[in-house]
């Protein structure tokens, strides 16, 4: 099993889904055992969540127009 | 021209145009999610206005480069972080100039240690502003925020920002590991300052 540093090292990569399988499992019982690493799991998910809606700005709808404007005209 | 070689061509025209209508369809249909990440790769808002503008004037003129079933947001992409190059926007930094990011749990400590009484994961991320994100991803070093962007805002995999951005996933990974590094630090000195 890994212990915190690991873990910690090992949180984005668990997160994007990219560690094997065994070191997915690793890291899974780990954070079932350990409150701290779990904690710091649970804020990481909320904060990737916070920053996607934090720098949401509408396009503006004066671009949407000129963007169709670009278009090929039928002939 | 007898009437049998004329037949095909028309055939041939009204095919591409079906297909060029198509193409123009789908691209404007992925312009708010083109323009989400413009905005955050780009200075301003005038800035990745102008970006995405010309990178459709582009994609319109050269859709016959385009490989249908291949991923289009990807391909819109990788058009406009070409321009932003050639337009010559970014200062490209050394990524050896800049210091040494604090571990993956700086910021979440560096927040709980400065919120009141029994701080649970939702109270701690609530002391983050949407202001505070903003701020922090615009004082990314562009290498860095460029793949921040990309993956963790446009959604894109490793493999497509690699693409995009013409580096090989192995950098890509190493710049996304010290970008979220560097935005965290960021939004821990935008939310609490940088004394300790």
């Amino acid at each position: 099993m890994c212990n915190c540093d690991e873990c910690e090292q090992w949180m984005q990569p668990y997160m994007d889904r990219v560690l094997t399988d065994a070191e997915r499992a690793e890291a899974e019982t780990h954070l079932d055992d350990c409150a701290y690493c779990r904690k710091r799991y649970r804020f990481e998910e909320h904060l990737r969540q916070f920053v996607q809606q934090s720098v949401i700005e509408p396009m503006p709808a004066e671009l949407k127009q000129k963007l169709a404007e670009l278009r090929t005209p039928l002939l | 021209m007898s009437e049998t070689t004329r037949e095909p061509d028309a055939r041939r025209l009204a095919t591409e145009a079906r297909d060029r209508v198509r193409f123009e369809e789908e691209a404007l249909a992925l312009a708010d999610q083109v323009y989400r990440v413009a905005r955050h790769l780009v200075g301003n808002r005038e800035e990745a206005e102008d970006l995405v503008q010309e990178t459709y004037a582009r994609a319109f003129r050269s859709w016959r480069s385009f490989t249908p079933g291949t991923n289009l947001r990807a391909w819109l992409l990788r058009i406009l972080t070409n321009l932003n190059i050639d337009r010559g926007r970014r200062i490209q930094r050394q990524p050896d100039q800049q210091p040494l990011e604090e571990g993956d749990y700086f910021l979440y400590n560096r927040l709980e240690e400065t919120t009141d009484g029994v701080p649970d994961e939702d109270r701690v991320v609530q002391r983050l502003s949407q202001n505070d994100v903003v701020n922090a991803l615009s004082e990314v070093p562009h290498d860095f925020r460029d793949v921040v962007v990309l993956v963790d805002i446009g959604d894109f995999t490793y493999a497509d920002a690699a693409q995009i951005l013409d580096i090989p996933v192995g950098t890509v990974m190493s710049r996304l590991h010290r970008g979220r590094r560097i935005l965290k630090q960021a939004m821990a000195e935008s939310a609490v300052g940088s004394e300790t």
